[in-house]
């Protein structure tokens, strides 16, 4: 379903700040697979996100979803196959719209705008039954804006929007992290529930071992731009997250270890 | 009734282009300036299509298509180019402005003698009163407008837009292409706005180039106040805020103007309640979750009370010298009530209204007593003209006088049931008053008169015969002014000898700049046939025509004491003169039908012999008989400053005396003066025998902190100024009139205006005159280079020092063997190319003398000789070590010791205006012996023997 080859990218190539995100990553992720990415701060995972949903172009390497090459497609461009959720509660909604409305925008991915008034009575009844599904009691407040709501309840309406029209790709990342422990595994739950329904092909990125090795199928973890474990179902169940946190202690002794050495040797030589 | 109805249909055409504001502002938090430009661009494609004969129905889509282009082109440069919102918008908007005179092919066109959608509603009028109709039939318009505004905002189309506006991210990760929306929001906004200009040129009658000036900011203050008088939370009543808020702005004009208020205060009063708005709903909305709902009701009361209490507070303040009719009831009908506006506040207006008032005074009639005159101003703003007119048909004026166009133009629309009397306008014909003097609109009469062009050129000549390239400058935006330079160059036609040279600006900022130009074109002299933009910018026309020694010769006698060399224009009283005979003899019960236009009889011709002394020109007798103003007033009149007040008595006072030294920048060579004054101070004991107390101020190069000492030092009351560099000199001179003053460091005083000669000086002002050794130089040079032919010479002919050299040289040139190659340079950016320029004319030698534009590029310039080995020569000693050639300068520390001496004659007693300017030019030579050796050059021995430094390049 999302086909990676090859995929580099630099911001601010050429500066003191260049970083160099994604070193020529090659990811291969099947229909209906379910992978959780886990990883250290400042690793790509996000920017791996950002890839998959079209934010940028690589400046080397192809991406396809779902069959389509859409390596040079603008996000508004394969917006119609890939939906996503963000960290921030507050970017995934229109917060001087109604609910109403901001669902609505949502149910409009993939098609074209129309300067005509979708949002009739059927649509407003099809939204309640909607929004009912969340349990938040939300479904009483249709035509209040979403700044008014908190944190957990637009991270669930998000979901809600970006499941609604049935993505081939859903994008999650770390979706959970800023909400009170309540609504987050409220919202997790929801997420369980919408894959599985749907049987979406995902990638949720988390900072939550647990969380990485409950979930999913499949679990990827990335240091400096690339993919260094790719475990599978089977391997999944077996390990447990002190395996994982041994993991993460091994490649920050190996980065000290380095940085250590250079160190050593402009000592040595300087 | 006609006032406030006025001001709710100005409102209600307005309300489109808030509406367009809002969407920008609001929906996609934008501040696009470019509607500045889009409101203009609608009323001119509006008017073009027109006058072309469109349906002006048609001309409106054509109004929303250049606004919704203009937005577009805004949208797109701040997509594509990744260029930020507000510059974006101020790139078109500028480029707009050129686009629209394209657009009208002059900067104003009438729609008076053409259908209309207003005459066409007019039609359809069932009986109503007319103002009504019209606020009736726009009321309906705006309603549906705004009902399918708001439903548009909420098509799937709206809710991707407002998406775009509020969390693009969002947008994009929902499909919306962002760049596309933000394109689309832009030009429907900007599309409204040209709409609501075509609109309003309709209205008003014509379209004119700058009626977009300050559209975003009454859109902005129309959105917010319609925001804080409907706190809305939907949308539809958020659109009808807008449209409110543009009506209710409209009426609190309104309101300013019938409290009498100045409409000068208005943009401030805007400003301020803008700015209150604001805060006040920032104050509240904080603590909106917790405030119950009375509360918040009230809060919009609030805030309108105190803006009431301040408007009526205003009101009152500047209602206080004449007193508004509020207490009109008493007034006696049988007093006919005139109605007086002008356009703005300029001499030529204010002339005639005098003229108008004194004269209807003559014939009886009396302010107060025979009739009442009701005075206004419109400060030059189009929406207030409407809305004095308004007022006095609400007022029932019996008879209505417009002085100038674009009033008699607003005037000729607003007034039809009544007289209207108007008075200096140029060409009544052009803005269809009337197709000749005698058949004209059956209400209307007045004076008008074009510049007598004609003559002017005849005077021009008679001052300086011969052959002559004549210069103008004019603002093609000012219909009046592309008119009247017509009209010159058809006087000048068949004269063979005559040329002529045009520069136009956009604006009272480019006129130095053109004025610049047309003097380096070489022009004679600079005839400026009327134009509110040249004329308000004048003092810069006569400032760089005086640096160039060049005459102005101008139609409007307010400039002769500017300094005008001549003027012959209109009396523009006789103009008002004459329009009270015509508003009399309609009081009298004529039909102003019967009465023919009058063109304005009386000229002036006023001559400047002061400027003429200046130019060294002798006006021929029969032209200073033709004069009917001289300046000064009397021909002694060359010093025109009173005698200074008696010097310093020579008795030892026991008060110490203070003497301030002010330097403008410290610059090596003022600082070795500066050292001069003082050991001078010093050795003489003049320090310790006079008990004098020094300070030192220097502007340290900045001119306007050097104004501020200059200032200070003229109200702190020195004893004695010594000031050390010319613009020090100017400087002080601007402001002391009386405190002996003594300059030195300065090359030519004559040229300052300080002085005209070492004995005639501004009485209180002498010094040290030191001219840059300018014979030295060449000179030496011809010493050391026998075989040397050509000198380059690159100055700027905007500084006034370095003038003087270039004149020098020019005269001494020849008698060394040198001819002289000169270039011009106006800024550092030319001075590279201006020497590449002299050295591709084979120069031998390179000069410079003084010259702070040269000076700015000194280093690159020295390199560039050196790479071509042409020596360079310079008059500053400090030259020499970054790799000049040879400089002969002044030793400024003698300078600053003669500067000190001649102070100290003062402090003894002398009186300055007794103590001639003094000639000092201490020679020093330095050579650099370095690049002697690299150019193979021996240096004669005379010439080592009279070097005081042979210093090399590093
Ligand atoms: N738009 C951008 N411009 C410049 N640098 C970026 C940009 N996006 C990401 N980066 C850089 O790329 C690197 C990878 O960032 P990324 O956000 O993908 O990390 P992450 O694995 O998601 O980390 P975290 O766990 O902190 O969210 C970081 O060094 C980041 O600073
Ligand atoms: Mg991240």
């Amino acid at each position: 379903m999302i086909e990676l080859t090859g995929f580099d990218k630099r911001f601010n190539p050429g500066s003191v700040n260049e970083v160099h995100a994604l070193r020529g990553l090659d990811l291969s992720v099947a229909e209906g697979e379910f992978v959780t990415i886990i990883g250290t701060n400042g690793s790509g995972k996000s920017t791996l996100l950002n890839a998959v949903a079209g934010e940028f172009a690589p400046d080397l390497g192809r991406v396809s979803i779902a069959g389509r090459d859409v390596t040079q497609a603008q996000e508004h461009q394969r917006a119609d196959l890939v939906a996503r959720v963000f960290q921030n509660p507050f970017l995934g909604t229109v917060p001087g719209m109604s609910i109403a409305e901001n669902l609505h925008l949502a149910s409009l991915r993939g098609r074209p705008l129309r300067p005509r008034l979708g949002l009739d009575r059927a649509r407003r009844q099809e939204f309640r039954a909607r929004v009912q599904s969340l349990e938040m009691g939300l479904e009483d407040r249709l035509d209040n804006a979403i700044g008014s709501l908190s944190g957990g309840q637009r991270q669930a309406l998000t979901l809600l929007m970006a499941v609604m029209n049935t993505p081939r790709v859903l994008l999650l990342d770390e979706h959970t992290a800023a909400l009170d422990p309540k609504s987050a595994a409220q919202v997790l739950k929801l997420t369980s529930q919408f894959v599985a329904e749907r049987g979406l092909t995902t990638l949720m990125v988390t900072h939550s071992m647990r969380q990485a090795l409950e979930l999913g199928n499949r679990t990827i973890m990335m240091h400096q731009g690339r993919v260094i474990e790719d475990i599978d179902q089977a391997r999944k169940r077996r390990l447990t997250v002190e395996d994982l946190l041994d993991r993460f202690a091994e490649l920050r002794r190996a980065e000290q270890l380095t940085d250590d050495l250079l160190e050593e040797l402009r000592r040595a030589y300087v | 009734m006609e006032l406030w109805v006025g001001a709710v249909v100005l409102g209600l055409l307005y309300a489109l282009m808030t509406t367009g504001v809002y969407l920008t502002y609001r929906v996609y938090n934008f501040a696009d300036i470019t509607v500045d430009g889009s409101f203009t661009a609608g009323g001119a494609a509006a008017a073009a299509l027109i006058v072309a004969g469109c349906h002006p129905a048609l001309a409106l889509l054509a109004a929303l298509a250049v606004g919704a282009a203009s937005g577009a082109a805004t949208a797109l440069i701040h997509t594509r180019f990744k260029i930020n919102g507000l510059l974006s918008g101020i790139l078109v908007m500028t480029g707009l402005y050129s686009v629209n005179l394209h657009l009208m092919g002059r900067s104003n066109i009438p729609l008076l003698q053409h259908p209309t959608l207003f005459s066409a509603l007019d039609a359809l009028n069932p009986g109503l009163p007319g103002a009504v109709w019209t606020a009736l039939a726009l009321g309906l318009a705006l309603a549906v407008f705004w009902l399918l505004m708001a439903a548009f905002l909420k098509t799937d189309l709206g809710l991707a837009m407002r998406a775009t506006g509020e969390n693009p991210r969002m947008a994009s990760a929902n499909g919306r292409n962002v760049n596309w929306l933000i394109i689309l929001g832009l030009a429907l906004a900007n599309g409204l706005v040209g709409v609501s200009g075509g609109l309003v040129a309709q209205y008003q009658g014509f379209a004119d180039v700058t009626m977009g000036v300050g559209t975003i900011v009454v859109g902005l203050a129309s959105v917010i106040i319609g925001e804080s008088a409907l706190r809305a939370r939907s949308l539809t009543v958020q659109v009808l805020s807008v449209v409110l808020g543009s009506v209710i702005f409209r009426l609190m004009i309104a309101l300013a103007l019938y409290l009498g208020l100045n409409p000068i205060d208005l943009k401030l009063l805007t400003a301020v309640f803008v700015l209150l708005t604001l805060v006040l709903s920032q104050r509240m909305g904080k603590g909106r979750a917790g405030l119950p709902g009375l509360t918040r009701l009230l809060r919009p009361a609030w805030a309108w009370g105190l803006a009431a209490a301040i408007l009526a507070g205003l009101g009152w303040w500047a209602a206080q010298p004449p007193g508004p009719q509020s207490g009109g009831q008493a007034a006696s009908p049988v007093r006919p009530l005139i109605g007086v506006v002008q356009f703005t506040d300029n001499g030529v207006l204010d002339l005639t209204r005098q003229g108008l008032v004194q004269e209807l005074r003559k014939l009886g009639h009396v302010d107060g007593q025979t009739c009442r005159l009701d005075l206004e101003n419109a400060h030059g703003d189009q929406a207030t003209l409407n809305l004095i007119l308004d007022k006095f048909l609400k007022d029932g004026a019996d008879l209505v006088v417009t002085i100038s166009t674009p009033a008699t133009q607003a005037g000729l629309k607003k007034i039809t049931d009544r007289p209207l009397v108007f008075a200096t306008v140029a060409n009544p014909f052009l803005i269809q008053a009337g197709t000749s003097e005698t058949e004209h609109r059956p209400n209307v009469t007045g004076t008008y008169g074009w510049a007598p062009m004609d003559q002017t050129l005849a005077l021009v000549r008679r001052i300086l015969p011969g052959p002559l390239k004549i210069g103008a400058i004019w603002d093609p935006s000012q219909a009046n002014a592309e008119f009247n330079v017509a009209n010159l160059r058809q006087a000048m036609a068949g004269q063979g000898d005559l040329s002529f040279h045009g520069a136009t600006v956009a604006g009272t900022g480019e006129v130095q700049q053109a004025t610049q130009s047309l003097l380096n074109q070489g022009v004679d002299v600079l005839v400026l046939p009327p134009d509110n933009i040249i004329y308000s910018a004048f003092d810069a026309v006569v400032s760089v025509a005086r640096a160039g020694n060049r005459p102005v010769v101008v139609s409007d006698v307010e400039l002769l004491s500017h300094g005008a060399l001549a003027v012959l224009g209109y009396d523009y009283t006789s103009s008002g003169e004459q329009a009270a005979r015509l508003v009399d003899r309609i009081l009298r019960g004529e039909n102003p039908r019967d009465i023919p236009f009058e063109r304005y009889s009386r000229l002036s011709v006023g001559l400047n012999t002061k400027v003429a002394a200046d130019l060294k020109l002798t006006l021929p007798p029969e032209v200073l008989a033709q004069a009917t103003v001289l300046h000064p007033p009397t021909e002694t009149a060359a010093r025109t400053r009173p005698a200074p007040s008696p010097p310093p008595a020579t008795a030892p006072a026991p008060a110490k005396r203070r003497l301030a030294v002010f330097l403008f920048a410290d610059t090596p060579i003022i600082l070795d003066a500066l050292r001069g004054v003082q050991e001078e101070l010093e050795q003489s004991g003049a320090l310790r025998e006079l008990g004098l107390e020094v300070s030192v101020r220097s502007a340290q190069g900045e001119m306007s902190l050097g104004q501020a000492i200059a200032q200070d030092l003229v109200r702190q009351r020195f004893d004695y100024i010594v000031s050390l560099s010319t613009i020090a000199l100017q400087l002080a001179a601007r402001f002391n009139h009386d405190i002996p003053q003594v300059f030195g460091a300065v090359t030519d005083p004559y040229l300052t205006g300080v002085a005209k000669s070492p004995d005639e000086h501004q009485p209180n002002i002498t010094g040290v005159a030191t001219f840059q050794p300018v014979e030295a130089v060449l000179r030496t040079a011809r010493e050391i280079f026998p075989q040397a032919k050509r000198i380059g010479l690159a100055w700027n002919p905007g500084e006034l020092s370095s003038e003087a050299c270039t004149k020098k040289a020019r005269e001494l040139a020849p008698r060394y063997g040198f001819s002289l190659v000169e270039a011009n340079v106006t800024s550092p950016a030319e001075v590279l190319e201006g020497v590449r320029g002299l050295l591709a004319k084979d120069i031998d030698l390179f000069f410079t003398s003084g010259d702070s534009t040269m000076l700015s590029a000194f280093d690159s310039v020295a390199k560039l000789l050196h790479q071509a080995r042409v020596p360079y020569l310079s008059n500053s000693c400090t030259d020499v070590a970054r790799g000049a050639f040879l400089a002969v300068g002044p030793d400024y520390y003698n300078v600053g010791r003669r500067t000190g001496a001649l102070a100290i004659r003062l402090m003894r007693g002398e009186s300055p205006q007794a103590v001639p300017i003094v000639d000092y030019v201490p020679e020093t030579l330095f050579v650099n012996r370095d690049l002697a050796a690299e150019y193979k050059v021996s240096l004669p021995p005379a010439v080592v023997k009279r070097a005081a430094n042979l210093g090399g390049g590093q």
